[in-house]
């Protein structure tokens, strides 16, 4: 893409209440009502057709096949309508969330049980039981819908085999292993498993998606940066490496929410990512919320250094939009907060971009995002900030011309 | 006198209480109905250390939020802040606690701390509690100059907090300090004076009553600082065995060791063989007569049934490893 600083979804939006009940049970017309809202908003012309059919619908996987095909409709369009160059798959509105979507999926695997996050935060976690294999396509129904409907480019986010492995018991792994020692027992459990992941459940996954016609793949490696040991990264770095052999699609990798130290262990590690064109990264969650292109300003951004010291030579996705709570202050022109949300302004967008581009030193490898997917936002929020972010790259994009 | 056996942690909720819990925070649920599940399950998991024959019984600190919560709340000087920090390398989290003052020992509610109320009675109550290094590097300190200043008014109002629990009858009090061998938040891994700082601090905090502590090490290898540890004045020191060099342990000593042989992070419930198999090769090689068997960090990383069952493994591997003595 020849335009400067092109804008990307990064992941996931919020579900809507259709959506989600319409997977369950019977829609009724009334159940509908936020959907025809956004129908005119998003310019949805068949809503009407659609709805009808969904709601007289008796046979439960049509409706939910409808449901779903619809809500990715959406998505695309709330992302096109805000100005978003690069509309994943419409807020992977097909998918549970990021780790459930995948382990159910795979043959070898159940979910355990919740465990303790913190306060009233659990989540559930997968095992395995024995050797694993993928059961059916994950993402590859849902790329089908996107590919029928999208008007722009997509990519399509998956979740990486390194996360996936460190999100999950290891259980079988475990147990088959030989060494007496229960660290190397557990070490050669872990690298194992890992391998299984790869071979036997992404791997073929990228290939359906590759052969299905996906151009564009974004690998989502939360994880990664939770265990910055030379050990663990080397582990990670065989991973990625082993995923993406063969394959001729663009490969990004989107990591979020480091430890204190994980950005600069990552960018370590970041130039031995074979293929990996892009490292959409979390920063604007760390930044302060006034203008302004000094470093004092852009505080958030420093770690972006690291990467470029370290001769990482690809493109950075970078979060210039906060997806979580925000309880902070908001300086003049720098945006709006609303409840528990902050609606950047155009002007900080932009402030980030340019400061960005001054450590990176080429605004054509620089592509804006929000920090993470949107999903904890609601849709008025995600489309506002989608819009600021739009407007703020197109100032950013001004500057250069 | 076949092995101990001890809680080393917070115990997991069960999907009940769980779920409970999550519809409490939409507001569909009282507190009540909360609290209800929460006493009958404290309940049945002291049953449970009973039958399985715990000589010191814990709570399970089914109530805590994280492992550093209810020891912010009782000091003056530190905010909780709304900042949750990963707890090392879990996908757990833990509100940081803020150090915005001089630190001492604020107001005590033994009940923030554990469930007096279904102790009373019990067998040697035992409580888990932040090692004072520990919590000194999990905050965020925005007051001392001096960082062993700051690490020295946490272990003295930390003795006062024990000085309060010990009232209500607690006799076997766990630090755990992770912190002391692993630390994947820093770049440069603590130093030997830094370890000089962190013991002179646990033995400040354990010098009225030493024989009642327990140093719980996890997450990381134990044996560079092992001959350290054993020269503390307590009761026992822990070790994780699933992060440590075994072969790299020789110092033989007369202190109880608590073995956690047990990986809490991992589902599979270890073989009962297999457990005093390897407690019995390790207390060969260190020539050690006394040890606990207990899971090596807390058991709220694995879905509760799964925490039962390992509790119910380390019973059984007790008796088998007293059997072949």
């Amino acid at each position: 893409m020849s335009k400067l600083f092109p804008v990307q979804e990064i992941g996931s939006l919020a579900k809507p209440k259709w959506r989600t009940k319409g997977l369950r049970q019977p829609l009724s017309s009334q159940d509908l009502s936020e959907a025809e809202e956004w129908a005119e908003k998003l310019g949805i012309d068949d809503f009407h057709d659609r709805a009808k059919n969904i709601v007289k619908t008796c046979d439960e996987k049509e409706r939910a096949k409808e449901v779903l095909e619809l809500s990715t409709l959406y998505g695309l369009r709330l992302f096109e309508t805000a100005g978003v160059d690069n509309d994943g798959v419409g807020g992977e509105q097909q998918r549970v969330e990021m780790y459930e979507h995948v382990i159910k999926a795979v043959q070898g695997m159940h979910l355990l049980g919740h465990v303790h996050s913190f306060d009233y935060k659990y989540f559930n976690k997968g095992v395995a039981e024995s050797k694993i294999s993928r059961k059916h396509p994950i993402y590859a129904p849902e790329f089908s819908d996107v590919k029928k409907y999208a008007q722009r480019a997509v990519k399509v986010p998956i979740t990486g085999p390194y996360t996936l492995m460190d999100w999950s018991f290891s259980g079988y792994y475990v147990q088959k292993q030989g060494a007496s020692s229960p660290k190397t027992r557990k070490i050669e459990a872990k690298r194992e498993f890992l391998q299984d992941i790869v071979e036997q459940v992404v791997r073929p996954e990228i290939r359906d998606l590759v052969n299905a016609g996906a151009s564009w793949i974004q690998i989502d490696e939360p994880a990664v940066t939770t265990h910055p040991e030379p050990q663990e990264m080397e582990l990670f770095v065989e991973a990625w490496n082993e995923t993406v052999r063969g394959f001729s699609c663009k490969f990004s990798d989107h990591t979020c929410y480091p430890s204190e130290i994980g950005y600069k262990v990552l960018a370590e590690y970041a130039p031995k990512l074979d293929k990996c064109d892009q490292l959409a990264l979390e920063f604007a969650n760390r930044d302060t919320s006034r203008l302004g292109v000094d470093e004092s300003s852009r505080e958030g951004y420093s770690d972006l250094k690291h990467f470029v010291d370290a001769g990482f030579s690809g493109e950075f996705g970078l979060g210039v939009a906060h997806v979580h709570d925000f309880t902070g202050n908001v300086s003049s022109g720098a945006g709006e907060a609303v409840g528990r949300d902050l609606i950047e302004s155009p002007e900080l967008v932009r402030d980030r971009l340019l400061y960005a581009t001054k450590i990176v030193g080429n605004p054509a490898k620089i592509w804006a995002n929000p920090d993470c997917g949107l999903r904890t936002r609601t849709w008025d929020v995600s489309f506002a900030k989608l819009a600021n972010l739009t407007k703020g790259a197109e100032l950013a994009r001004e500057t250069f011309e | 006198m076949s092995p101990e056996i001890q809680l080393a942690g917070i115990h997991p909720r069960s999907e009940k209480l769980i779920e409970l819990t999550r519809s409490y925070e939409r507001a569909k649920t009282s507190w009540s109905q909360v609290e209800v599940q929460f006493e009958q399950e404290t309940k049945e998991l002291v049953k449970l250390q009973k039958s399985l024959g715990f000589r010191h019984i814990s709570d399970g600190a089914l109530g805590w939020q994280d492992q550093l919560r209810p020891i912010s709340r009782s000091l003056k000087g530190v905010e909780s802040g709304t900042r949750y920090s990963r707890w090392f390398d879990t996908n757990t989290f833990y509100q940081k606690p803020i150090v915005v003052g001089k630190i001492s020992a604020g107001e005590i509610d033994p009940n923030d701390f554990l469930r007096t109320e279904l102790l009373t009675g019990e067998r040697s109550p035992k409580i888990t509690l932040p090692g004072p290094y520990t919590f000194s590097q999990l905050s965020e300190d925005k007051h001392y100059e001096n960082y062993p200043d700051l690490l020295s008014d946490i272990a003295i109002a930390e003795r006062e907090i024990i000085k309060r629990l010990r009232k209500e009858g607690v006799s076997l009090f766990q630090l755990s300090e992770p912190c002391l061998v692993y630390q994947p938040y820093r770049e440069l891994f603590r130093n030997e004076s830094e370890v000089e700082l962190a013991l002179n601090a646990i033995r400040s905090v354990v010098k009225d009553n030493p024989e009642e502590f327990v140093v719980q090490t996890y997450f990381g290898d134990v044996a560079p600082i092992f001959p350290k540890l054993l020269d503390l004045p307590v009761r026992s020191i822990g070790i994780d065995l699933f992060e440590t060099n075994v072969s790299s342990l020789s110092e033989q000593t007369s202190k109880t060791l608590v073995l956690g042989v047990v990986d809490s992070r991992e589902s599979y419930v270890e073989d009962p063989y297999w457990i005093a198999d390897t407690a019995r090769k390790l207390s060969e090689q260190l020539d050690v007569q006394n040890l606990v068997f207990a899971s090596n960090s807390d058991l709220k990383f694995v879905p509760q049934g799964i925490a039962n069952q390992k509790l119910e493994a380390l019973s059984k591997a007790s008796q088998l490893f007293e059997a072949s003595r």
